[in-house]
């Protein structure tokens, strides 16, 4: 029994659990941060899975992490350096292949071999999404307004982003409305022509989604692409040193620092109740650890079905939970090579092997990817974002050697064999992710040392992401702003008093973002919940 | 000799604004290129001795305060209660579906009281919501960036209606909307073959599948408005609408296909025909697509580019074909022992079955088990057909506009092919009873009636085509950017089915200016 008396436990030290106990630290209140596993991070994780080689097992670039966060919580100086990404790949299966980077004239030469026209659209491409971000950024840096609220307060402030989007006029506007409910590919073939250009830059907009590159809502994704370009610097992804893991590794020495007590191999049973409202936790150890407020870092579904547990919920919130959609889509295999693979289509070990290569070669090769999902099993020829993070940052691997990680689309935990067959079919899953990208890269076959395959299943099992979504529930149009997770329930707050969310699965959502760890601490402290 | 203004199309829309127009004092003369009035809802002889009341079955969408509004009622419209719906099943009774909500209960209930009461708990929804929507659905877009007091008023009138309905039902609506209506409709049944009947009318002749995301909108415009089939089908529509023309003294003339629409200053000045006589007016009114009357009847060129690339972007494929069939006898499906069903649905039974149909035409293929939406007219009105004979009139979906390798002769026979062989499954008999059929593809529709891309709403209904959006922000409040033209057809506000309603809100927008 513990009897020392926290204000806040935070279950979960996910990036964002971490950066919510941080806020929540630096304004003096006395948190503890509860982790089921031997380390931080959740999903935001680097792990030596072969012997010498540091996997970032799950998420594995950062594009959107807020800077306001960054500065806030001095995250530099306990750790945290991005390394830019120079450059994308395409390669494509009549031997051609597109590159975009840093280098603009580059990129143009390389755009115009499909089509001079797209060459130049590009250019302005980036400024003009940027421009349309302007709407995004300052929803995804507070609060999800919510524009059914009765709230004359809560109006206001919707009349006042209402009169600043009015001020940019008419075209803007349309443009924006167009963005938020068009599909990524007749939002892109509205500018360019070449499927090659399109259909790499689509793929964007279904990462992390149960949606196909044709479908309505996708293109508002784009924009996250941009974000980076909003905020400023120049290039919009970039791997940290050291790999996602050092993220969670400085986010968590800034929150100790500020006094934040974390305990990893401390599982979470449920939460500890008195009269009916949340007032701590019990550990699976029976330890019972009070506190003001429990702030749960999980997945909606595992907050409310586990944690809080049905039997405590009302039935029209319990439907509202199970209507929520976490359906992962996606896995990630990662390999340690014994030397660097080569692409057949540029052959050589040059800067291009840098950045992302990205196996997206026609918009019908993504549909159909999406079509095999929608039957309930893996495509057969996925989508694939490869990247060799030792290329950028060698401390990953031993001399010489490399790690590859590799994000695979479409893999739906639901298969037709049920999600319990994923055990089953692991390995042929990975086969076909080898076999398909071997048809870009010959020798990559003969260079494998050691190959991870994590399933959505694995995903659930191994991180506790429901049914292995990566976004902690699907980024889709009804899953957004005020209505994530829940209708009247975007505020961080829940339903059962005392407790909180402060994860991906509430406003703005997910990626190595921080922001909603961030919103929620801020919202409880004006709330002074805590 | 002059007029006030010029309708281009004798269909439902341009027949309503006609009506409107005339009944306010002007001279108004409606251009229709075919021998007949009524466009889609002309009753069409397909063979000699076979009719059917036009091509669209979505009768049910004719809001009844505009009707009232054009006095239709006076000319013999009247309103029936929609026919029940037979839902098709491989080797099972299947679900003989009443148009009224209790009766559908009832007979829902019999494959499962849960979806029972879904069912009526749906309906209840709404019915809820349908103030809303169904406001929506009979007026003038909002605009999205108001700028006159009538834009505010408008805007505080949907806000008080907004009011009204409890922000329960308001955040639902939300989260609904733009979801996929396999996913909606999954929620609140457990039927397969009842979720992908009702589904079907939601992605019907559109460019997306039930797993499209926000084809629940779709779904939900359509539930929301009306709902009342009309007594004798569209043909009575057009009828009705002649009447009330004539009676406000619009003139039609058929046959007169406009090819121009011709410009004095950047103004309206009138229409050149085809056979190369000219008429004048100063206002333009096309119940023609948008794509057609914006970058076609217009002379190239006259369109500044960014609202010449609007339509040039506005998506209006076609994904549907219709089959006609004459019978010498009755449609008789096995299942419905004896019993002669006025509206039939032919699926696959689960909603995937209808998403696998879509699936075909991202490939540019047809499906080869096509999703059958049938109507046999014969059953309510026998004059269609010889004694003791029926027509059989089907939309088929999926089929594109765009087929890999071009819709010919051989491509249509094997689409007919694989309609007739569907439906053959459910009614065995059906094909030594053929005493002539017609296949229509996209682009027969397209060549035959005018329509761009073959596309039965003039325009795809997606998200970001209706609305504010609908055919494209320049044009969404009917006027266009060129002085004097109007857009009033089913590519504008609230689109497409057998309505009068945006040619209604066009004359309005006429009127208003």
């Amino acid at each position: 029994m513990s009897s020392k008396q926290y204000d806040a436990i935070v279950v979960g030290a996910g990036h964002n659990g971490l950066v919510c106990a941080a806020y929540l630290a630096k304004a003096g209140r006395k948190v503890l941060v509860l982790e089921r596993r031997h380390q931080v991070g959740g999903a935001t994780t680097t792990e030596e899975i072969y012997p010498g080689y540091k996997f970032t097992c799950c998420s594995y670039v950062v594009s959107l992490m807020r800077p306001w966060i960054i500065r806030d919580l001095d995250l530099p100086r306990h750790g945290y350096e991005i390394l830019p990404l120079e450059a994308t790949v395409t390669p494509f299966p009549d031997g051609r292949y597109l590159v975009r980077d840093s280098d603009p004239e580059r990129t143009r030469r390389s755009i115009a071999q499909f089509s001079p026209h797209d060459a130049e659209v590009y250019k302005r491409f980036g400024q003009e999404m940027a421009e349309l971000g302007r709407m995004i950024k300052p929803i995804i840096d507070q609060p999800a307004p919510d524009p059914l609220s009765r709230d004359p307060r809560e109006l206001l402030r919707i009349a006042r982003l209402g009169k600043q989007l009015r001020g940019q006029g008419d075209d803007w506007l349309f443009a924006n409305v167009k963005m938020m409910t068009m599909s990524a590919v007749d939002f892109l073939s509205e500018r360019f022509e070449s499927e090659q250009l399109i259909a790499p830059m689509a793929i964007s907009g279904i990462i992390g989604t149960f949606l196909g590159v044709r479908s309505p809502g996708t293109a508002y994704v784009l924009l996250h692409h941009y974000m980076g370009e909003i905020d400023g610097s120049f290039r919009a992804w970039g791997l940290p040193k050291g790999g996602t893991g050092a993220i969670a590794d400085a986010i968590a020495s800034s929150a100790r620092a500020l006094g934040v007590e974390i305990r990893t191999e401390a599982p979470v049973a449920h939460l500890l109740w008195e009269k009916g409202t949340a007032s701590g936790v019990v550990l699976q150890n029976g330890d019972e650890i009070r506190a003001k407020s429990v702030i749960s870092g999980l997945d909606p579904h595992r907050t409310f079905l586990k944690l809080v547990g049905e039997e405590h919920l009302d039935p029209e919130i319990a439907q509202q939970v199970r209507r929520f959609k976490m359906r992962g889509s996606s896995g990630k295999v990662n390999l340690a090579l014994d030397a660097l693979p080569e692409l057949a289509c540029l052959p050589g070990y040059g800067p291009h092997l840098q950045g992302g290569i990205t196996i997206a070669p026609s918009i019908d090769y993504l549909e159909r990817a999406y079509d095999d999902a929608k039957y309930g099993a893996f495509s057969r020829k996925p989508f694939m974002d490869v990247l060799i993070p030792s290329m950028t940052d060698p401390t990953l691997a031993p001399p010489g050697k490399h790690v590859m990680s590799i994000f695979v689309q479409y893999a739906p935990y639901n298969l037709k064999e049920g999600a319990a067959d994923w055990p089953n079919q692991r390995e042929a899953f990975g086969d076909t992710v080898i076999d398909t990208l071997s048809e870009y890269m010959p020798n990559l076959k003969n260079l494998i040392l050691h190959r991870q395959v994590l399933t959505p299943w694995d995903l659930e099992q191994i991180y506790g992401l429901t049914e292995g979504n990566i976004f902690h529930g699907e980024l889709s149009l009804e899953q957004l702003a005020f209505l994530r997770p829940m209708a009247g329930w975007s505020r961080y707050q829940t339903p059962i008093r005392n407790l909180w969310m402060c994860a991906s699965g509430t406003h703005p959502g997910g990626g190595i973002m921080g922001a909603p760890g961030a919103l929620c601490a801020q919202t409880m402290l004006s709330k002074r919940a805590v | 000799m002059g007029f006030d203004a010029i309708v281009i199309g004798a269909g439902p829309n341009g027949l309503a604004a006609a009506a409107r127009l005339a009944a306010a004092g002007r001279k108004v003369v409606v251009l229709e290129r075919s021998e007949a009035p009524g466009g889609l809802s002309a009753k069409r002889e397909f063979h000699a001795g076979y009719s059917v009341p036009g091509l669209l079955h979505d009768e049910g969408l004719v809001p009844r305060a505009i009707a009232e509004k054009l006095g239709l009622a006076k000319q013999g419209l009247a309103f029936r209660r929609p026919p029940a719906t037979y839902i098709a099943e491989k080797n099972g009774p299947g679900i003989l579906l009443p148009g009224d909500t209790a009766g559908a209960a009832e007979a829902i209930s019999k494959r499962s009281q849960r979806d029972a009461q879904s069912y009526q708990r749906l309906r209840a929804f709404l019915d809820r919501i349908t103030p809303l929507v169904g406001a929506v659905l009979a007026e003038v877009p909002p605009a999205l960036a108001p700028g006159s007091a009538g834009d505010f008023w408008q805007l505080a009138r949907r806000g008080l209606a907004l009011w009204k309905i409890s922000r329960h039902d308001l955040l639902e609506l939300a989260r609904v909307a733009p979801m996929c209506v396999a996913d909606f409709l999954n929620e609140w049944f457990q039927t397969s073959l009842l979720v992908e009947a009702l589904a079907a009318p939601a992605v019907a002749s559109t460019w997306s599948g039930p797993w499209s995301a926000s084809t629940t909108t779709n779904f939900l415009l359509r539930e929301c408005s009306g709902g009342e089939s009309i007594e004798g089908g569209p043909p009575a529509l057009v009828k009705a609408l002649l009447a009330a023309c004539r009676a406000a003294g619009a003139e039609l003339r058929t046959g007169a296909e406009v090819q121009r629409i011709r410009l004095d200053r950047g103004k309206v000045a009138g229409v050149t025909l085809a056979l190369g006589e000219t008429i004048d007016a100063p206002l333009v009114l096309s119940s023609a697509d948008p794509k057609r009357t914006m970058l076609k009847l217009l002379a190239p060129g006259t369109l500044p580019l960014k609202i010449e690339e609007e339509f040039l972007r506005l998506r209006s494929r076609g994904s549907a074909a219709k089959v006609h069939l004459a019978l010498s006898g009755p449609l008789e499906l096995t299942a419905s022992d004896g019993r002669l069903d006025e509206a039939i649905r032919i699926g696959g039974g689960h909603v995937d079955e209808l998403e696998r149909a879509y699936d075909a035409i991202k490939y540019r293929r047809f499906s080869d088990h096509p999703h059958l939406e049938i109507r046999v007219p014969t059953v309510a009105d026998p004059s269609l057909a010889p004694a003791g004979h029926h027509v059989v009139s089907i939309l088929a979906s999926f089929a594109p506009y765009g087929l890999d390798g071009g819709w010919t002769e051989e491509a249509r026979e094997r689409l007919g092919e694989a309609v007739i062989s569907v439906l053959e499954q459910h009614a065995p008999d059906v094909r030594r009873r053929i005493v002539a059929s017609e296949v229509l593809t996209p682009v027969d529709l397209e060549t035959r009636f005018a329509l761009t891309g073959g596309q039965l709403h003039h325009g795809e209904l997606a998200l970001d085509q209706l609305l504010v959006m609908r055919p494209s922000p320049s044009a969404a409040r009917y006027r266009t950017s060129v002085p004097g033209l109007f857009l009033g057809g089913s590519g504008s506000h609230p689109g497409g089915g057998v309505r009068p309603t945006a040619g209604w809100l066009a004359a309005e927008a006429v009127l208003g200016a």
